[in-house]
């Protein structure tokens, strides 16, 4: 509301920010009930209606069927594409040249974290982050190295979707998309915002420059060989669909919960859930 | 994913510049009280010692490059006893199952299990070769019921890489049930993959145990 009475001093480029704004302003309204209900659930370990999954890790997974479609689509892009380009990239490659890469693609990032240290309230963390990205760009060579980190300014990372985390936005259903990968709506909608209102790519050039074509070649081939590991892990899955949902579920709440200092709520170790009788019939004897 | 913004490049950055504050100024100011610090449970000297000395010495065998993949197995086979509460996590991982497997099967997923879960985790923790483990705190949850944060670093690591263990016990008898790093609990993601798989097998216990065994048997798990 406040918004529309500043709208008259206002440039066209600035109603993409309030449109932006309001984007995540709806997503936060259709998001907010869900994380309220989150928000009240107790330490202990209440099981939920479907019985198998634990309040530390409930994923709201609607449309499983077509994730399920889409990560085999995008685990077979993996396999075709990224994977031989990433492994291909570590072999000619030492560690030392890929740290500096993942420095600069971070730092290029680094505005944008800054954005949303301020959007959560914390000053603090903007301004280390501010002071990061003047003193890496610059003594660091353009990110390459993080002389910030050894000025006892360690990287704090803050994307959109961990904003609407802090205000309090659930995950939303979860969701894999091809190329993308794991996401919810939440998230979903944060990287978009992400993207959208990244000074560096506003600022320095977008995806129509060759500069901004060789920052979203490079940060995707960083980004896959940063992951190797967990595709490895992958290998080892039984269900490697659902390992990827509850991993990528658990790394985000973690995240949300980095920037909030809440603490997690984790299921009791020796009651099990309902069994599936039980949980279809009536309710658990116990209690 | 970069393409909307391709179209608004060439623009006024001063102005945009001023509005993005604004839009800052105003989510910083209505949110600027909405964080409470959460007090946070005292911590618990016990488990804090138990976990660097049982975890630091895992994490130094599977370093220790004089020793052969062999021997590495053998140690860590051993040192998961000390370490791990391997009935426990056993039974956890099997989530609501844990109540209707019989005891026939219970008999066969059990040592199933501890294989596949030592090839896993061997390799898990293999990826990232630290060396050395410091505690930096601990929570309460309950009584007895403990996560201890620690930083491993050195070795191939960069930078420090956060850890936190899961531990339930108490006194001199601490254990283990799960390990946490970048947000994710292996166990409780464990579980999820064998509910998950057992589910579509339309509750039929036997076609985890054997597809475990089978990747279980396929030399170790992950190992390029």
């Amino acid at each position: 509301m406040r918004e529309q009475d500043q709208s008259p001093r206002l440039t066209t480029q600035g109603r993409r920010f309030i449109a932006a704004g309001a984007i995540a302003a709806a997503g936060l309204l259709v998001l907010a009930p869900a994380a309220h209900a989150q928000d009240q659930v107790p330490a202990v370990a209440a099981p939920a209606a479907s019985g198998d999954t634990t309040t530390a890790s409930a994923v709201h997974d609607p449309i499983e069927g077509f994730n399920r479609g889409s990560f085999k689509v995008g685990m077979g892009l993996d396999k075709a594409i990224f994977a031989p380009i990433a492994h291909g990239y570590m072999a000619v490659t030492p560690k030392v040249v890929r740290t500096g890469v993942s420095n600069a693609v971070y730092n290029l990032g680094e505005p944008n974290t800054v954005i949303n240290h301020v959007l959560q309230g914390k000053p603090k963390r903007a301004m280390r982050s501010t002071t990061r990205f003047i003193v890496n760009s610059t003594v660091g060579v353009l990110g390459l190295f993080d002389v910030a980190a050894k000025m006892h300014l360690p990287p704090r990372g803050a994307d959109f979707g961990q904003t609407f985390g802090v205000w309090g936005a659930g995950p939303g259903a979860y969701l894999y998309v091809p190329g993308m990968g794991p996401l919810n709506v939440r998230d979903g909608i944060g990287r978009t915002l992400d993207i959208v209102t990244d000074p560096v790519s506003l600022y320095v050039g977008g995806f129509s420059t060759d500069f901004g074509k060789a920052r979203t070649g490079v940060t995707i081939v960083d980004l896959r060989a940063a992951t190797d590991p967990a595709f490895r892990a992958l290998d080892d899955a039984a269900d490697p669909y659902v390992t990827t949902r509850s991993a990528y579920t658990q790394y985000r709440e973690a995240f949300v919960r980095e920037a909030t200092g809440q603490a997690e709520d984790l299921p009791d170790f020796d009651a099990p859930p309902p069994s599936p009788a039980q949980s279809a019939g009536s309710v658990a004897p116990k209690q | 994913m970069t393409l909307p913004g391709s179209h608004m490049k060439n623009t006024h950055p001063t102005r945009r510049g001023a509005n993005a504050a604004l839009l800052a100024f105003f989510g910083a100011a209505s949110f600027a009280a909405a964080s409470p610090a959460l007090a946070q449970n005292a911590r618990d000297p016990g488990a804090e010692a138990f976990v660097q000395t049982k975890a630091q010495r895992v994490i130094t065998v599977l370093a220790n490059k004089g020793m052969s993949d062999a021997q590495k197995k053998q140690v860590f086979h051993q040192a998961v006893d000390e370490l791990a509460d391997v009935p426990r996590i056993t039974n956890f991982v099997l989530g609501k199952y844990a109540r209707t497997i019989s005891p026939d099967q219970r008999a066969r997923f059990t040592p199933v299990f501890r294989t596949y879960a030592e090839n896993v985790y061997q390799s898990r923790i293999d990826d990232y070769r630290g060396e050395q483990l410091k505690v930096t705190g601990s929570v309460v949850r309950k009584p007895g019921d403990v996560i201890v944060n620690t930083t491993i670093s050195g070795g191939q690591l960069s930078s420090p890489l956060p850890v936190s263990w899961r531990v339930l016990g108490g006194g001199q008898n601490w254990k283990v049930v799960d390990v946490q790093f970048k947000g994710i609990w292996l166990a409780i993601t464990q579980q999820q993959d064998f509910v998950s798989t057992i589910d579509n097998a339309g509750g039929n216990i036997d076609v985890l145990i054997n597809q475990l065994q089978k990747s279980g048997s396929g030399s170790s798990g992950g190992k390029r």
